[in-house]
C-alpha cells in the first residue's frame, strides 16, 4: 500500500539540510518499527520519497512524504511515528492513496513562506501592495543561472500581513517546482529591496505547500 | 544565548546543525539537582567527535549511572570560531547552551597528538585560563584523557590531571572524589584525586633535566602523588557500562552506524603500534551480550548499518557466530552489518562477503611494509601467500575496489621494501585483471612511520621529512597504471613524532604556535608548518631532538613513570629481535610472550567464545 503522511518540523530543527531530513525520517521509520518496502538490487533502500524538500534555515508547518509499506493502518501508523520522532516532529495526518497517484513532486506547485517581523515604523501593508502592483519584480536568482536577472511577479500569487501583538507576519504564497520556481531567499531580496530590512526578521518557516489549480489551492492530502 | 545564536548566528555558518544540539536522545540532566557538572570536550569538529565510541560511553556513563552531569561541546570551525569572538559568544555546551567557564569539570579527548592547538583554542574560546597555573580557585578544572595521555607530559602544563587508562574504569571515582572535597581548595582537591590510581595531577611532579637535555629525575612532590601511575582496565568487558540509547545526529558525521565494541585489546604484537601495546590484554564481550546491545542500539537509534569495532575485529573469538546471526536478524530489514578492518586473509574474506550480503563496499588491507623482511621486522605476521589468496577471493566473489595501507620510514628500510611495495601493487592489480570482470581500482595509502611512546621502538630515531620526501619521490617516478597513491604529509608526521615523544618543555612551543595562529593541525588546509617551526626556533627548541635521535636503551623517558603494564625489559627485548628481523607469535596461539600486562595487573586475556569455530577459524 502506499501512504501519504503530512508532517511538522519545529524550529529547533531548521538547520537540517535535506539529506538529514530524510535520514531522520528513514530511522524513524526503523525505530517505529513500520513495515516500509524496500527497493530491489544491489542497495536496497526505503521506498519512500520525501515530496517537498525545506531550505535549510526555515522550519515547517505542513511538509509531505509518501511511503510504500505493506498493510498498516493510517492511525497506527501515525501513532507508532509520532511516539519515535525525535521532539520538534509531528506527523499532522496521513492516509492511503491509491497506487497511481502521481509523486508529490510531480504536483505540489505553490507554497506559502511566513516571515515574522518585530515593531517597526514601516506601514508594512502599503510595502507589500506596492511590491503586488509592479508589472515586474527583478531580483537576481539563487538558484540556477545565478548570473540572471528574474521575474518573480507572474509567481507571486498574494501577500497578507497579519498584526500578531507585539509583530507582525507577511505571508507570501508563491509558485514552486515548474515553471517558476520562487526561493524563499530571492522574497527576502524584495523584501530588503522594498525598504524591510534583515534585521527586522524575527524569524521565517514555511507555512504549507499546495497543488494550485486555477485559483484554487488544494492540500497533498486531498487526492481522490 | 540559545535564541540569540539560532536567530543570528548559525544562519550565517556553514553546517549549522553541528552547533545546535537538541539530537535525539541526547540527555539534558537538571543542572540544579545535579552533583559535580562536567562538560565532554572533544578538540575536532562535531562529525568527528561524534563518531568516537569512547565519548559515547563516558556520556551514557555519566548521566545514567551517576548523580554528576556531562554536556558536550567540539571545535568550532574558522567560520564559527570567526563569528563567536566578533559577536562574544563564548564555546559553549551543546544540551544546556552553559559556557565552558561555568562547569566544574572540562574533561578532553586526546584522540591525537595535533589536537592541543584545538585545545587551547577551545579554552580560551570558553573563558578559562589556558596554562593550568593562572587558573583560579571558581575556574574549572581542565582534565584530559585518551590515547595520548600515555604520554601526558608535553601537554602537562595546561591540565589540572590527566586520567590515563580506561575512562569508564575512572571518571566516576574522580567525580565522586571532587564532590566529596568540594569545600577544599583547589590544589588540596587535586592532591585527593592524585591517590586515586590511574589520576595523574602533573603539577605535583618536578623534572630535572641532564646536560644533554634528557631527564635526570622526575619526582613527586607530595606523598600523595604516586611516582608511577598505573593506568586503569576494565576486567570483564561484559560487566562493563555500554549505552543502550547513543545520541543520533541530524547531521552527517564521519561514523554513521550503531557500534558494537566486540573486543578490547589487540596481541598480534606488531611493533609500531601504539593502541597495541597501552590497551593490552586482550579482552571480549560475548557473542550473547553483543546481540543484546546490537538489539538496543539498532531499535533506540534506527540506523541502518552496526559496525563491529575493536582493534582488529577478525580476531574476536566469536566473529563468526556473531555476524551470521546479526545478518540473519536485521538483512531482510535493509540493516547491514560492517566490519572496520579486515585480515588480511581468505577466511576474512569469506566473512566479508557473509556481511556484504547487504552492501558491498571497497576492500581495505593493511600490509603496512613491502617485503617479508620488513614484515617481520615489524612483526606484522602475515606472508605475501596469504595476502594474495585474500586477493584472489576477493576479486573471485564481486569485489572491485581494493585499498592497502602501508608505512613509509620503518625501521631498516631500504630500496627493496618500496620497490616491494610496487611489486605488490602490480600483482593485486594483475590479479584483479585476471579475476575481475570489470576494471578493478587498486589505491595504496603510504603514511610515514611515527615512532610512539610504550612501543618497541620508542628508542627509534623517526625519518626526516628529507628522507621522507625522497621515498615518496622515489614511489611516484615508478607510477604503476592504475593504481593510485596517497601519501600523508611528512611535515604532519614530523610534529606529531615530536609531541608523541615529546616533554615538558614543549609547553612553550604549543602555546606560541597557537598564538601564532594555529588550529585544526590535523587538517591540511590548516596546518601551518611554518608557524610552528618559528615558535620552534623562538623557543629555542630544536624538534630534532625529539624526533631523529636514536635514544640511548638507558635513558629515562618522559612517559617511564606511567606504567602501562608492559615491562620496559619486553619493549626492550622485542626492539632486539626486529633488528634481527625475528617475529612474535600472537600470545592466543603461542602461549605467553611475557609481556607483563597479565601477572602485573591481575588480569587475564578474557576469550569469550572459545568453541569449535573459533579454533577451527585460527587454523
Amino acid at each position: 500500500m502506499r501512504l501519504r503522511a503530512e508532517y511538522s518540523v519545529g524550529p529547533d530543527l531548521k538547520f537540517l539540510a535535506n539529506l538529514d531530513m530524510m535520514h531522520l525520517m528513514e530511522r524513524t521509520l526503523r525505530r517505529a518499527r513500520i513495515p516500509y518496502l524496500l527497493s530491489e538490487g544491489f542497495n536496497p533502500h526505503i521506498r519512500m520519497s520525501m515530496g517537498t524538500i525545506l531550505p535549510v534555515g526555515l522550519w515547517g508547518e505542513k511538509e509531505y512524504f509518501d511511503l510504500e509499506l505493506q498493510s498498516m493502518s493510517a492511525s497506527e501508523f501515525m501513532a507508532a511515528m509520532n511516539s519515535a520522532l525525535p521532539p520538534g516532529m509531528h506527523i499532522n495526518i496521513c492516509r492511503e492513496i491509491p497506487a497511481g497517484t502521481p509523486s508529490l513532486m510531480k504536483v505540489v506547485n505553490a507554497a506559502d513562506y511566513a516571515f515574522m517581523i518585530k515593531k517597526n515604523d514601516l506601514e508594512i501593508g502599503d510595502i507589500t501592495n506596492r511590491i503586488l502592483d509592479q508589472g515586474e519584480i527583478l531580483v537576481q536568482s539563487r538558484g540556477k543561472n545565478k548570473k540572471q536577472q528574474k521575474d518573480l511577479r507572474p509567481g507571486i500569487f498574494g501577500i497578507v500581513v497579519e498584526p500578531q501583538g507585539e509583530v507582525e507576519v507577511i505571508s507570501v504564497q508563491v509558485s514552486v517546482n515548474e515553471p517558476l520556481n520562487i526561493r524563499f531567499d530571492e522574497i527576502l531580496d524584495v523584501f530588503v529591496i522594498n525598504g524591510i530590512s534583515k534585521e527586522l526578521m524575527l524569524d521565517f518557516w514555511r507555512r504549507g505547500n499546495y497543488i494550485k489549480k486555477g485559483d484554487n489551492f488544494y492540500s497533498p492530502m486531498e487526492v481522490k | 544565548m540559545k535564541d540569540r545564536l539560532f536567530r543570528d548566528i548559525l544562519p550565517l555558518v556553514s553546517k549549522p546543525a553541528r552547533y545546535a544540539g537538541g539530537e535525539l536522545n541526547m540527555i539534558k540532566k537538571d543542572w540544579e539537582q545535579s552533583q559535580m557538572k562536567m562538560v565532554f570536550a572533544f578538540p575536532d569538529v562535531y562529525e568527528i567527535g561524534m563518531s568516537h565510541i569512547g565519548s559515547k560511553i563516558l556520556y551514557g556513563l555519566v548521566n545514567d549511572k551517576s548523580r554528576h552531569l556531562m554536556e558536550r561541546t567540539f571545535a568550532p570551525w574558522p567560520d564559527m570560531e570567526e563569528l563567536m569572538r566578533e559577536k562574544e559568544i563564548p564555546l559553549y555546551s551543546l544540551e544546556s547552551f552553559t559556557p565552558l567557564n561555568s562547569f566544574d569539570v572540562v574533561g578532553f579527548s586526546l584522540q591525537y597528538e595535533l589536537s592541543i592547538t584545538n585545545v587551547l583554542n577551545m579554552l580560551d574560546l570558553g573563558g578559562i585560563p589556558v596554562w593550568a597555573k593562572e587558573r583560579q580557585e571558581n575556574d574549572p578544572l581542565v582534565i584530559a584523557g585518551g590515547p595520548v595521555v600515555f604520554n601526558p607530559e608535553p601537554f602537562a602544563e595546561f591540565f589540572d590531571a590527566f586520567l590515563i587508562g580506561e575512562g569508564e574504569e575512572l571518571i566516576l571515582e574522580f567525580l565522586d572524589c571532587l564532590q566529596q572535597n568540594q569545600e577544599l581548595d583547589r590544589k588540596s582537591r587535586l592532591m585527593k584525586a592524585a591517590s586515586i590510581e590511574g589520576v595523574y595531577i602533573p603539577s605535583l611532579y618536578t623534572v630535572e633535566y641532564k646536560q644533554d637535555k634528557t631527564i635526570q629525575i622526575m619526582r613527586p612532590e607530595c606523598p600523595e602523588a604516586p611516582a608511577k601511575v598505573s593506568k586503569r582496565l576494565v576486567r570483564d568487558l561484559d560487566k562493563s557500562y555500554f549505552p543502550e540509547k547513543p545520541i543520533v545526529p541530524y547531521m552527517e558525521i564521519v561514523h554513521d552506524r550503531a557500534v558494537l565494541e566486540v573486543m578490547r585489546g589487540c596481541q598480534r604484537a606488531c611493533r609500531f603500534c601504539h593502541a597495541g601495546t597501552v590497551y593490552r590484554p586482550v579482552r571480549e564481550k560475548s557473542v550473547e551480550v553483543l546481540k543484546r546491545q546490537a538489539e538496543s542500539q539498532l531499535h533506540n537509534t534506527g540506523y541502518d548499518e552496526v559496525s563491529l569495532a575493536s582493534l582488529s575485529t577478525l580476531d574476536y573469538s566469536g566473529v563468526n557466530q556473531l555476524v551470521k546471526d546479526l545478518v540473519k536478524t536485521y538483512g531482510e530489514r535493509g540493516v547491514g552489518v560492517s566490519l572496520p578492518s579486515l585480515r588480511v586473509d581468505a577466511f576474512s574474506i569469506d566473512l566479508a562477503n557473509e556481511v556484504q550480503k547487504v552492501r558491498k563496499t571497497t576492500l581495505t588491507l593493511a600490509p603496512e611494509a613491502g617485503t617479508q623482511r620488513l614484515r617481520d621486522v615489524i612483526n606484522k605476521n602475515i606472508s605475501e601467500e596469504d595476502l594474495f589468496k585474500a586477493v584472489e577471493a576477493a576479486f573471485g566473489s564481486g569485489w572491485n575496489s581494493v585499498k592497502l595501507y602501508f608505512m613509509m620510514g620503518l625501521p631498516t628500510e631500504t630500496e627493496a621494501d618500496l620497490d616491494g611495495i610496487l611489486e605488490l601493487l602490480t600483482r593485486v592489480k594483475s590479479i584483479g585483471g585476471r579475476l575481475s570482470r570489470r576494471s578493478v581500482e587498486v589505491r595504496a595509502s603510504l603514511a610515514c612511520f611515527v615512532p610512539k611512546a610504550h612501543t618497541p621502538f620508542q628508542w627509534r630515531a623517526q625519518a626526516s621529512i628529507a628522507e621522507l620526501d625522497e621515498k615518496r619521490s622515489y614511489l611516484k617516478s615508478r607510477k604503476i597504471k592504475n593504481v593510485k597513491l596517497s601519501f600523508h604529509d611528512s611535515q604532519t608526521s614530523m610534529l606529531e613524532g615530536v609531541l608523541a615523544r615529546g616533554d615538558r618543555k614543549l609547553a612553550e612551543v604549543i602555546y606560541q604556535a597557537w598564538q601564532k595562529g594555529c588550529k585544526f593541525d590535523g587538517w591540511s588546509e590548516y596546518f601551518k608548518f611554518k608557524q610552528w617551526m618559528e615558535s620552534f626556533s623562538d623557543c629555542q627548541i630544536d624538534p630534532a631532538f625529539y624526533v631523529e635521535r636514536q635514544r640511548a636503551y638507558a635513558e629515562l623517558f618522559p612517559w617511564d613513570f606511567i606504567d602501562t603494564g608492559i615491562n620496559k625489559s619486553y619493549l626492550c627485548e622485542q626492539n632486539e629481535l626486529a633488528s634481527t628481523g625475528l617475529p612474535t607469535p600472537d600470545c592466543r596461539q603461542a602461549g605467553c610472550v611475557g609481556c607483563g600486562i597479565c601477572p602485573g595487573f591481575e588480569v587475564n586475556l578474557d576469550l569469550k567464545e572459545e568453541g569449535q569455530n573459533a579454533l577451527a577459524s585460527r587454523i
